[in-house]
């Protein structure tokens, strides 16, 4: 089913001339991912077929609703699905380095010295609840110097200077008392720097980000976007960037990926999205986000329905029983399949509105 | 650090200071004295005493006191280590009653380690091997554990001594040591006398830790923080020990400061059963003949252990916790 890659090749020939880079460097490639939750009262689909890449020092924004599979799309790639999950198929291509051959993470043991050096050293993570994320009995410099030590085979000394090397960069005041502080006597703007300087601390090509903003309040949450951006800049990395709020897409990201029940439903680059979206159910989300400037009275559209419970599998487009151009006996039928927009080889869509 | 140890010491103090007086009120509230159940005993061993008899006997005991007068010869010795005599034992409360504390803390602290060292390991696998027949296994045993009574499992490691390991069994070492002098040999014979008794003193409570460990880490293994360990590409194993169980202990710690009066009730049993020189026996003796220096002393220590015991508790979970430490 996968058709990820045809478009660019010879499918539209007539396809963009601008982003005909031959061999685009792609740092991670997941395709056709399938994860399933075998729970006592039947299997939970949580993942259908998720396919995206991301280029190599790009920002991708994973956005939708709450269950949609944003999170498990990240567990996967760090191979951390919690029982009683499991991945059914798929690939998980990652390159560390341009032109290396990949290498598929589903391959690897979950617990094998590949893998566990790949996590926490090639991709790291940082998660939403930075109050429960760091641990409570450890100072956050022991913690940071666990990675590095790991990671980097340096002795205890030469860990810490790059541990208070690395609060220094986050922009943590006073980076050596941090150090020997305990999560708690932290702020969670704070606990989350930890967080980032904790992913940081090996420069990682590839850092995942769980809704790294969303326990935070505004203001923090711009301080740590903008934090996330310099680094990301400075580093060269690359981040997958999950969220629920297309405010922060708008903020953070170069491409943005839409999600829905477990499947992309469209991909594009942020301009795109937002100046040209297609799948409808982007379209409404869109609209649900608060603008300024628009008149205070008009009422924020919410999406009608909500997503089904998710043991049933929904035959056709997933999306079907909410979206209003909903087409009887075409999309509660066939499952559309992937097509690019306008010919853009960089705007797909899964809507049979565009096949 | 110094100050909260200092606050501490004082509250300890204050602490001991009621239950002497609440101990005391209570051991002298039953009707009758001492000198009642003796004088009975003098009676049927040699006929009538004369009333003036009685009277010196009275004045001897000192059992027509003012209570507070009682307390205070109890109280300005005890401060001395002067803690009265017995009326029964005709000696020294504190000769009597040292050997029997000591013991009987020992046994209180090798019960607790010997819990410990069972039930953390096994409350960590049966978590990490959820739903697997050595869960259920452990769970089994569990049950087991809490519901045996404990003069019952005494008796029967009583017999499996004797009859499979042949072992000579109560007391507290064999026969031909009993006034040997010490040794290494006969230090080994103690340690072969004790395990009967601290597997019968913990059952109870390894079985219930176990549960708690369980129980414990497996809501610890849901934390944030342990899916951060893992992201960080630790082992398994180091995620689980490190990472887990020092924030699933808590109990396990806490557990110290309840083992005391644990031991107080539970081990009366174990005691008697096994022929044990511990604390329980005694005391149960003193308060039922209302020997009552003897028995206002034991409570005393008692109380003494059990604080002491708060407190070690209180430090090992600050040392284990640094969010008790600031509070
Ligand atoms: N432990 C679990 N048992 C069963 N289903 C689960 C479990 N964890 C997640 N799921 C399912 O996976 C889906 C995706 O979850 P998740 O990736 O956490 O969503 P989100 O997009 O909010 O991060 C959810 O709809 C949920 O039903
Ligand atoms: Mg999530």
């Amino acid at each position: 089913m996968s058709v990820a890659q045809q478009p660019s090749s010879s499918a539209i020939p007539t396809s963009a001339p601008e982003s005909a880079a031959p061999e685009e460097d792609i740092v991670l490639e997941v395709q056709d991912l399938h994860v399933y939750f075998y729970t006592q009262i039947g299997v939970v689909r949580a993942l259908n077929g998720v396919s995206f890449k991301i280029p190599r020092g790009k920002v991708l924004g994973i956005v939708g609703e709450s269950g949609c599979g944003k999170s498990q799309t990240s567990l996967a790639t760090m191979q951390l699905i919690p029982r009683p999950g499991k991945v059914e198929s798929g690939k998980i291509l990652f390159r560390e380095f341009n032109n290396q051959e990949p290498i598929d993470l589903l391959t690897l043991e979950r617990n094998s010295d590949e893998m566990r050096n790949i996590r926490g050293d090639n991709i790291s993570m940082i998660f939403q609840e930075p109050m429960t994320s760091l641990n409570p009995c450890y100072t956050v410099g022991d913690q940071i110097k666990e990675a590095i030590i790991l990671h980097q085979g340096v002795d205890k000394e030469e860990a810490h200077t790059r541990a208070v090397d690395i609060l220094r960069k986050v922009g943590m005041p006073n980076p050596e008392r941090i150090a020997i502080s305990y999560p708690h006597q932290l702020s969670g703007g704070m606990r989350q720097r930890a967080m980032i300087a904790m992913a940081l601390s090996c420069t990682p090509t590839l850092l995942i980000a769980d809704e790294p903003t969303t326990a935070l309040d505004v203001t923090t949450e711009a301080q740590i976007l903008e934090l996330m951006r310099d680094l990301q800049r400075e580093i060269g990395m690359s981040i997958m960037f999950i969220t629920h709020n297309l405010g922060v897409v708008a903020q953070m990201c170069d491409e943005v990926a839409v999600m829905y029940l477990g499947r992309i439903v469209e991909w594009a680059s942020v301009d795109d999205i937002f100046y040209n979206p297609k799948h409808p159910y982007t379209i409404l989300l869109l609209r649900s986000i608060p603008r300024l400037g628009s008149e205070e009275h008009i009422r924020l559209e919410s999406i009608k329905g909500s997503v089904p419970d998710p043991y049933t599998r929904v035959p056709g487009c997933p999306f079907h029983p909410r979206c209003p151009s909903f087409m009887p006996g075409l999309c509660d039928v066939e499952e559309p399949p992937e097509t690019t927009v306008d010919g853009n080889a960089r705007h797909t869509v899964r809507c049979h509105l565009y096949t | 650090m110094v100050n909260f140890l200092i606050r501490r010491l004082f509250y300890m103090l204050v602490t001991l200071f009621f239950v002497s007086i609440i101990g005391f009120a209570l051991i002298e509230l039953p009707p009758g004295s001492y000198l009642d159940s003796e004088l009975q005993r003098l009676r049927q061993l040699g006929g009538n005493l004369s009333q003036s008899q009685i009277r010196s006997l009275e004045i001897r005991y000192g059992v027509n006191d003012p209570t507070y007068l009682k307390y205070w010869k109890w109280v300005s010795g005890a401060v001395r280590g002067d803690f009265g005599e017995s009326f029964e034992y005709k000696k020294p409360v504190g000769e009597l009653i040292w050997g029997r504390l000591l013991f009987s803390v020992t046994l209180a602290f090798s019960s607790l380690i010997f819990a410990w060292l069972v039930s953390i390991p096994l409350g960590v696998y049966a978590a990490t091997h959820r739903y697997t027949i050595p869960d259920y296994l452990i769970t089994a045993m569990q049950f087991i554990g809490v519901a045996v009574p404990q003069f019952l499992l005494a008796l029967v490691l009583m017999v499996f001594a004797t009859t499979v390991l042949k072992q000579e069994v109560g007391g507290l070492v064999s026969q031909r040591f009993v006034n040997a002098p010490m040794s290494w040999e006969k230090f080994w014979d103690f340690v072969s006398h004790l395990w009967i008794p601290i597997i019968v003193i913990s059952a109870g409570s390894t079985a219930w830790l176990t549960r708690v460990m369980r129980a414990n880490l497996l809501d610890v293994l849901n934390m944030q923080y342990i899916q951060t360990a893992r992201a960080k590409g630790l082992k398994e194993g180091v995620v689980i020990w490190k990472h887990a169980v020092r924030n699933a202990i808590h109990p396990l710690v806490m557990a110290i400061g309840g083992v005391l009066p644990a031991l107080i009730s539970g081990e009366v049993i174990a005691s008697i059963v096994l022929n044990l020189p511990t604390t329980g026996p005694l005391l149960v003796q003193a308060l039922i003949k209302q020997d009552m220096y003897l028995a206002i002393t034991m409570v005393m220590f008692l109380s003494i252990m059990l604080i002491v015991g708060n407190l070690i508790a209180d430090l090992l979970l600050a040392w284990v916790d640094p969010r008790v430490r600031l509070e």
